[in-house]
């Protein structure tokens, strides 16, 4: 590679004591908080089923960690991806192994602060930081990144990236509906198929593509079996799905799938006994807008499940959660041409991003919030957004007015990568929370 | 029936003590470093005022931003929850209320019963609040209480930042250096602050009759700076700064009838 010779264009070489004490702290700080989360998730929830103990294991990240040391050593190539536009069955494929890198910590964004202005979101600036105080272990252990430029953040962080790493770029086409965009996205696909070869010098075979499409597809069944079941009754706190969702990111796909059925079957169980997590006159809530990231930036499940009055998080329309593996692959013929296009299909056109638009909107977004309401018998929606996230800022009052048309309330609360808002997003949504159960009552 | 509401504010604590639905005594303290001290201290001079002891209040609820800090409380409510109930019992045609705090800003929208169906909360920042006001007043040197009659006497309008009270004083610096008028520059202070809480308002949407509540709808500068921007009658009710204790009192009266009735 040629990147240690390259001129960095943004990052800055830290002196190494600092890196060193940094990472430290942070580290130390990291383990506390993932405890606490956990201990927090346990105390909300006395009677967490059995099968859930795996997924806190892995949200730990040590376990997973030492996994991909022991595998790069054996020769496999870990790559790193931002947005969930990166194919990974072609990952999967090349015998290489997919993991998101985005930083849910709160304390390196200060360092990003050094790069960039405070007005950029705090999920790049603290994915900058992390990168700075070699911090996350999935971002250091990634061999190369594959970044879709799906908004103004994303398309400088794959810059700054790039003076440590090698870094793929992706360019989402902002409207879908019509053949250019298709195409112009298809070949990209094409075009990283032949990266991820010539980077792992594995050929992505036909078989090794149908292979890992199926892979995807048990893990997209098993997805669904979950969201589904959180959809209903309250046999599952939704913080817990969220975790749950949120390991398939990083862990081994195959492993998460058989663990996810696992739970699946153990809640079906209980929700046959009528064992309901929480009351099941608890409102109802799903969360929308700027993706959360484990193990910092928890606080607004945590305050929603926690909360006098209690709420349950029923769904969620974020790309750290639930929308991740809800779209399968939906190959005609295994055919490596029908395979290659059906993967550009569901990575553009299941896609709720507010990256696209249309004549009409972003109709696929507030469609499927629509369906979601409806299916999960939402009574709240909450519209968390980070400050700088212009995206999801900007289309909020596109996605209030389809929701009051519904008569659906929507509650806009913006923070930042920060623990000191906390109080004040509890009072805001108690209020909320308070306005629901008064629906309920009347 | 007797009970209490006590609002924990950022800066001073209140509490309306509610007869029959008639309100017999009430009180404010600076909330200070010690608020539950504070709270203890009012409570007491308010049951002292009504001639009543604390035995005779049936149910007692808390609001307000440090609503926990209030250990006399039996229950709690949401200052948004506290401000519907409270508005529109003393307007009863109330549909949105605005209450303009020391240190927040928030918009109600409710129904004829007093249920809040609606809410919206002014950013991170008090530069949309009263203490904005006060910072402003120090760099006037002008006192608090004068600051709106002053700016009511202006003959056009300047106009400053508000997005932040440090910056929206610089500016106020600036304008004093230009030697404006302190009615003119009172004035671009008030409007500043109006233009933060219409845009907020406007997020929510009015729903008439709007109703101002909080410390700052005594602050004859800040009505009027609201009526120009959001061009709709503005009603101010008696006592506007307890309405977050009265709405909590209120509160406190259905509790106790909906135990009754369970």
């Amino acid at each position: 590679m040629t990147e240690t010779t390259k001129e960095a264009k943004y990052l800055q070489a830290l002196p190494k004591r600092e890196i060193e004490e940094a990472r430290a702290m942070i580290k130390a700080a990291s383990v506390k908080i993932i405890e606490e989360n956990l201990q927090r998730m346990r105390k909300t929830w006395p009677r967490r089923p059995k099968e859930i103990e795996y997924f806190d294991e892995i949200a730990k990240f040590s376990k997973r960690e030492e996994e991909l040391l022991k595998a790069k050593e054996e020769g496999k190539k870990v790559i790193g991806y931002f947005c969930i536009f990166a194919p990974i069955e072609l990952i999967l494929a090349a015998d290489a192994i997919p993991v998101r890198v985005n930083s849910g910590w709160y304390d390196p964004a200060k360092f990003g602060d050094r790069i960039v202005p405070v007005e950029v979101c705090p999920v790049i600036r603290s994915t900058i930081g992390a990168k700075m105080v070699s911090l996350s272990p999935y971002l250091e252990l990634s061999d190369a990144i594959l970044s879709t430029l799906t908004c103004d953040g994303m398309t400088k962080l794959s810059e700054i990236i790039s003076d440590s790493k090698p870094v793929w770029t992706m360019v989402p086409p902002r409207i879908k509906d019509s053949a250019q965009a298709i195409r112009f996205w298809s070949e990209q696909i094409r075009s990283v198929k032949k990266k991820l070869e010539e980077f792992t010098g594995n050929k992505i075979t036909r078989r090794k593509l149908k292979e890992a499409i199926e892979i995807t597809q048990k893990a997209t069944k098993a997805f669904r079996r979950l969201q589904q079941i959180r959809s209903g009754p309250p046999v599952i706190m939704g913080r817990d799905v969220m975790l749950v969702n949120q390991t398939s990111m990083w862990d081994n796909l195959e492993r998460w799938t058989a663990k996810t059925e696992a739970l699946c079957e153990e809640l079906e169980k209980r929700a046959a006994q009528k064992k309901w997590a929480c009351p099941t006159d608890t409102p109802r809530v799903l969360i929308t807008g700027t993706p959360m990231f484990w193990p910092d930036n928890w606080k607004l499940p945590a305050i929603v499940e926690e909360a006098t009055p209690q709420g349950i998080i029923v769904a969620d329309e974020l790309c750290s959660s639930d929308r991740f593996l809800y779209d399968p692959v939906g190959v005609d013929e295994w055919t490596e041409n029908d395979m290659l296009n059906a993967i550009s299909e569901r990575y553009l056109m299941a896609s709720t991003c507010p990256c696209f638009t249309s004549e009409d909107g972003n109709e696929d977004r507030v469609n499927w919030l629509l369906n979601k309401v409806k299916e999960a018998k939402v009574d709240g929606v909450i519209y968390c957004v980070v400050h700088g996230c212009m995206l999801y800022a900007m289309e909020y009052t596109r996605i209030k007015r389809a929701l009051d048309k519904i008569n659906i309330p929507v509650y806009y609360l913006d923070t930042e990568y920060t623990r000191e808002d906390v109080g004040q997003i509890k009072t805001r949504v108690e209020a909320f929370l308070e306005m629901l159960t008064a629906r309920i009552e009347v | 029936m007797i009970t209490a509401g006590i609002d924990v504010g950022n800066q001073r604590v209140k509490v309306v003590i509610l007869k029959d639905g008639k309100v017999v005594a009430r009180g404010q303290a600076f909330a200070g470093f010690d608020p539950s001290d504070a709270v203890k201290h009012i409570f007491s001079e308010a049951l002292n005022e009504a001639k009543m002891q604390r035995s005779d209040v049936a149910h007692v609820t808390a609001t307000g931003a440090g609503m926990e800090n209030a250990p006399e409380a039996d229950s709690t409510v949401s200052m948004m929850g506290a401000d519907a109930r409270a508005g529109v019992y003393m307007i009863p045609s109330a549909r949105t209320v605005i209450d303009v705090g020391a240190e927040e800003a928030r918009a109600v929208k409710c129904d004829s019963k007093g249920v809040m169906v609606d809410f919206v909360v002014n950013e991170r920042c008090a530069a949309g609040a009263g203490a904005f006001i006060e910072a402003m007043a120090r760099a006037l040197e002008v006192n608090l209480e004068e600051m709106g009659p002053i700016s009511l006497k202006a003959e056009r309008a300047s106009s400053i930042n508000a997005n932040c009270v440090i910056f929206g004083e610089s500016d106020v610096v600036t304008l004093i250096h230009k030697q404006e008028s302190k009615a003119e520059i009172a004035r671009a202070i008030f409007d500043a602050m109006a233009d933060r809480i219409s845009a907020m308002v406007h997020r929510l949407g009015i729903a008439p009759d709007v109703v101002l509540v909080g410390g700052v709808a005594k602050d004859v500068g800040f009505v009027a700076a609201l009526k120009r921007k959001l061009g709709i009658e503005i009603l101010v009710p008696e006592y506007p700064e307890y309405t977050g204790a009265l709405g909590a009192a209120l509160v406190a009266r259905s509790r106790v009838k909906e135990a009754v009735k369970e």
